[in-house]
């Protein structure tokens, strides 16, 4: 007979008190930011879309559903992402059945190489497949042959090592949610092993196959950094907006694009929070872990294909790193620092700032999920609900998009918002909104593990909102909220698509700046610079599990005094 | 009266959780609210405590209306079910964190922690961190929470649940020396009417969100009001005035005279057995229960239970007759609601 979270319909009654208002706080600022942040220049976007000649109108649509090149990159698009997504969930489920299902060691490695595409800008992927397969690759000129790298194969292998990590991901997370009883049972009531598998794990694994390919779709179709190095000729929706709005300086047709491209992913984010919910649906408490036997065949199969996959992965990555230290490629192979004098697009200087733009980010998103997660508790659901569903709406919305909407917003002196435009500020603002979806039901997940009691018993032992905040909440959720720093910090130093727009002739980013050393045949240097991005994605890693690993192990420490 | 509720209404969209509820706790007192889940009473206490606001109604503290007072402000101690305690914070922080937000002097506070981690028997645990001790343990450490700021009123929250049945036995006697030795008015929530009868003074029995009896233990048992209360508070053979009328005519001299469907309702114990080759009853099986043995016997008034001490010698088809004193019986009023939980 719980009755926790609910609040009367009638509260009036009790008076005014210092922790309503400050309730009203913690939601009220993270909602102004959302509104202002996100829900407007959102807006902006779509009006422009239907702006002609100063009037409102279908025109641009038409204009653009008009032209082949748009049905052209849309085409691409499609066929991109259709192939992306079933490549990568194919190989994904591959790794994640060898993580989960099969016995083997070595599986660490696995894990770490897994993750690699995560930590660098995805533009990586692509300068790494340069320097393997292009004309002047390794493998092309050790081989003796011709490989057109740029165009749909190119791009299909890049897109695929990107969107890997998060297949493998989401699931294992399926697969984990299987346990060891279901198999027992399985196995007492005879089921051989191909029936287990056949019965068991694919059902079991059905909804993160499909959440998989949903997102795997998703972040293909949006992905910018991609195409824009290794795509070539062949042009998909995310270039097409950025040549509209820099090449041609077209906004309005970029806008329309930009919809264009919102319909797919808004669709597709949907149908991936519904299968969610039923696969949490299906989730029982009390798990016993399986703990898969060695069965040759299967084990050493799987485990041939996973260090393959994780292979391919490391050489694409990894030839970057070696890319940037040799002296002139591919004539003088011998190894140097010199690329890693960079001169052109101001030097280094993109990535202190970006480094300062991803703290600050990391820093303001943290506090401000947490104010907003510690305030929704305390709302009626009618109101709460409405927030959630705003809150969680931003990974609907491309990078590219996003960072359209806000030259549209804030580059425009009708309000006072302009002033922002051109400042880090903004950069920081417009990372923390791309990724507030990810932040925001991490941190969630951390107050759903909160119990009410705890409150509850603050509160009757005479502890306020701000109190209970500090010495009892925080504390509980710590390890959620520096989960959510390190990963807005990360997204912030590698992402693309939405800051692109936004950076000025003085004002750049990492991202940026390696796609600007590439775009002027700087290749090696664009290497070096993506190889000192990722060291310091790599080092917050590091960070994150240290300070994990301290926290938990000074609760343990404290315990023991 | 020391803390008084008044027709407390709350209601959940269409459903009524609480009907117009008065109930009264007087200093010292020991009350427990009795009924099955879903009966209102945990959202009573969560009123009482502020944790939940009031629909309508008042409820007053020595005659000042408590409606206005956000929890943190009534000085109320909380037992939860699920213990409760901060997970970051030690025992001895636990204990002390009401007093260090009223600002009291570091070494007052750790006096009062020897103090409560003494009273509780728990001395030695003071720098643990609860994931570290037994769930009993926890709940003593939660009670020494709650009365560490001298609450003006202790609310337990079916404290006693989560536990297994020896330290469940343990603890409830532990919570009555305490409040008993400190006098702080009490509020138990609970579905265990024997839980209920151990502790209380007084016994508030609830079932679809109204108070059916309000009594001292002795009454509720004894003499239950309607048919509800005697199914919950324990096992009763319940029959109706014609049966009674037809089989055991002497008992009718108590029946109160109305023309309400009263019910006849006999406990087991009340009942005596006497083997007889012709009784008039046939004992059809017998569960031996350790200190008494349980009959199901089948009598001319249908069939009853009848539960015995010591040395019957009666064996599963034997012929018996029964027994019943007139004041064994009680008339209860046949509410029609049978409880959702069936008492142990």
């Amino acid at each position: 007979m719980s009755v926790a979270g609910h609040t009367t319909r009638h509260p009036a009654r009790r008076r005014f008190d210092a922790d309503r208002l400050l309730t009203l706080a913690c939601v009220g600022l993270p909602l102004i930011g959302l509104i202002l942040f996100f829900a407007y220049p959102m807006a902006i976007v779509f009006l422009r879309s239907i702006t002609v000649d100063g009037s409102y109108g279908l025109g641009n649509y038409a204009e653009v559903l008009g032209s082949s090149g748009f049905w052209r990159a849309t085409r691409h698009s499609l066929v991109m992402g259709g192939a992306t997504t079933a490549l990568s969930v194919f190989l994904g489920f591959i790794i994640a059945h060898g993580l989960y299902r099969c016995a083997f060691p070595g599986k660490w490695l696995i894990r770490s190489v897994i993750v690699l595409p995560l930590l660098a800008p995805s533009l990586v992927q692509a300068l790494g497949l340069i320097f393997l397969l292009g004309r002047n690759g390794i493998i092309s000129r050790a081989l003796g042959i011709e490989i057109e790298i740029y165009g749909f194969w190119g791009l299909l292998i890049a897109n695929t090592l990107y969107a890997l990590p998060q297949a493998v991901m989401i699931i294992g997370a399926a697969l984990i949610l299987l346990d060891a009883r279901t198999y027992e049972a399985a196995e007492v009531m005879g089921a051989p092993p191909w029936r287990q598998f056949r019965d068991l794990t694919i059902p079991a694994a059905r909804f993160g196959i499909l959440n998989a390919a949903f997102v795997c779709f998703t972040i293909t179709i949006t992905d910018f950094g991609n195409a824009a190095v290794i795509g070539g000729d062949y042009s998909v929706l995310a270039t097409e907006i950025y040549s509209q709005v820099v090449g041609q300086r077209n906004f309005n047709m970029g806008a329309v694009v930009g919809i264009m491209l919102l319909l797919p992913t808004v669709i597709s984010y949907s149908i991936e929070r519904q299968a969610m919910k039923r696969q949490q649906a299906g989730q029982t408490t009390g798990q016993v872990a399986y703990r898969p036997e060695f069965a040759a065949l299967r084990d050493l199969s799987m485990a041939a294909l996973s260090l393959l996959i994780c292979a391919g992965i490391l050489s694409v990555i990894g030839i970057v790193v070696y890319a940037s230290f040799v002296t002139l490629w591919p004539y003088n192979m011998t190894l140097s620092p010199k690329h890693y004098d960079i001169t052109l697009a101001g030097g280094y200087s993109s990535l202190w700032m970006t480094i300062v733009i991803s703290l600050a980010a990391a820093a303001g998103g943290t506090v401000a999920v947490f104010l907003l997660g510690l305030g929704l508790r305390r709302l009626p659901q009618a109101i709460a609900q409405p927030i959630q569903i705003l809150a969680a709406m931003p990974a609907a919305v491309p990078g590219m998009v996003l960072g359209l909407a806000y030259i549209l917003t804030f580059n425009s002196t009708a309000t006072p918002l302009y002033l922002l435009y051109g400042t880090a500020a903004l950069i920081a603002i417009v990372n923390f909104y791309h990724y507030h979806t990810q932040a925001f039901l991490t941190v969630m997940t951390g107050f759903r593990q909160l119990p009410e009691a705890l409150e509850e018993a603050a509160g009757s032992l005479g502890a306020g909102l701000g109190r209970t905040a500090r010495d009892i909440v925080a504390p509980f959720i710590a390890p959620m909220l520096v989960s959510v720093f390190f990963f807005l910090f990360m997204r912030s130093m590698v992402t693309l698509s939405a800051v692109v727009f936004l950076t000025t002739p003085d004002l750049s980013v990492a991202a940026v700046t390696i796609m600007r050393l590439d775009d002027a045949g700087l290749t090696s240097q664009a290497a070096a610079f993506s190889t000192c991005v990722m060291a310091v994605v790599c080092a917050a890693v590091l960070s994150m599990k240290a300070t994990l690993a301290l926290m938990g192990r000074r609760t343990m420490a404290k315990g023991a005094e | 009266m020391y803390l008084t509720v008044r027709d407390a209404t709350k209601t959940y969209g269409t459903f009524t959780a609480l009907d117009r509820v008065s109930i009264e706790i007087e200093k010292g007192e020991f009350v427990c609210l009795l009924g099955p889940s879903g009966c209102g009473k945990t959202t009573l206490l969560r009123l009482i405590a502020g944790l939940t606001d009031l629909d309508g109604g008042e409820i007053t503290l020595e005659g000042a209306t408590l409606s206005d007072l956000p929890t943190r402000k009534r000085g109320f101690g909380i037992v939860f079910q699920s213990y409760s305690l901060f997970p970051n914070m030690t025992v001895a922080e636990n204990i002390g964190y009401g007093l260090k937000i009223r600002g009291a002097p570091k070494d007052e506070v750790a006096t009062r922690v020897k103090e409560l981690l003494a009273l509780v028997k728990l001395p030695q645990v003071a720098d643990n961190l609860p994931g570290q001790l037994s769930g009993g343990q926890q709940q003593r450490i939660a009670l020494a929470r709650a009365i560490a700021v001298d609450p003006r009123v202790l609310l337990l929250d079916e404290p006693l649940s989560a536990l297994d049945a020896k330290v469940r036995a343990t603890l409830r006697d532990e919570i009555r020396q305490v409040q008993r030795s400190l006098g702080i008015p009490t509020l138990m929530v609970t579905h265990d009417q024997e839980e209920a009868l151990a502790l209380a003074d007084k016994i508030i029995c609830m079932n679809h969100g109204v108070v059916v009896q309000a009594g001292t233990p002795e009454d509720l048992y004894h003499r239950p009001a309607t048919r509800f209360v005697a199914e919950f508070m324990g096992i009763s053979n319940l029959l109706p005035a014609s049966e009674i009328e037809r089989h055991f005519p002497d008992l009718l001299t108590t029946r109160p005279s109305s023309d309400e469907p009263y019910l006849a309702c006999i406990r087991p114990e009340q009942i005596g057995v006497t083997p007889a080759k012709d009784g008039t009853a046939t004992v059809r099986s017998i569960s031996f229960l350790g200190n008494l043995r349980r009959l199901e016997v089948d009598s001319p008034a249908g069939p009853l239970l009848v539960e015995t001490h010591g040395g019957n010698a009666c064996r599963a088809g034997d012929r018996v007759n029964l027994s019943i004193e007139p004041q064994a019986c009680t008339w209860v009023i046949d509410d029609a609601a049978r409880p959702e939980t069936a008492p142990a």
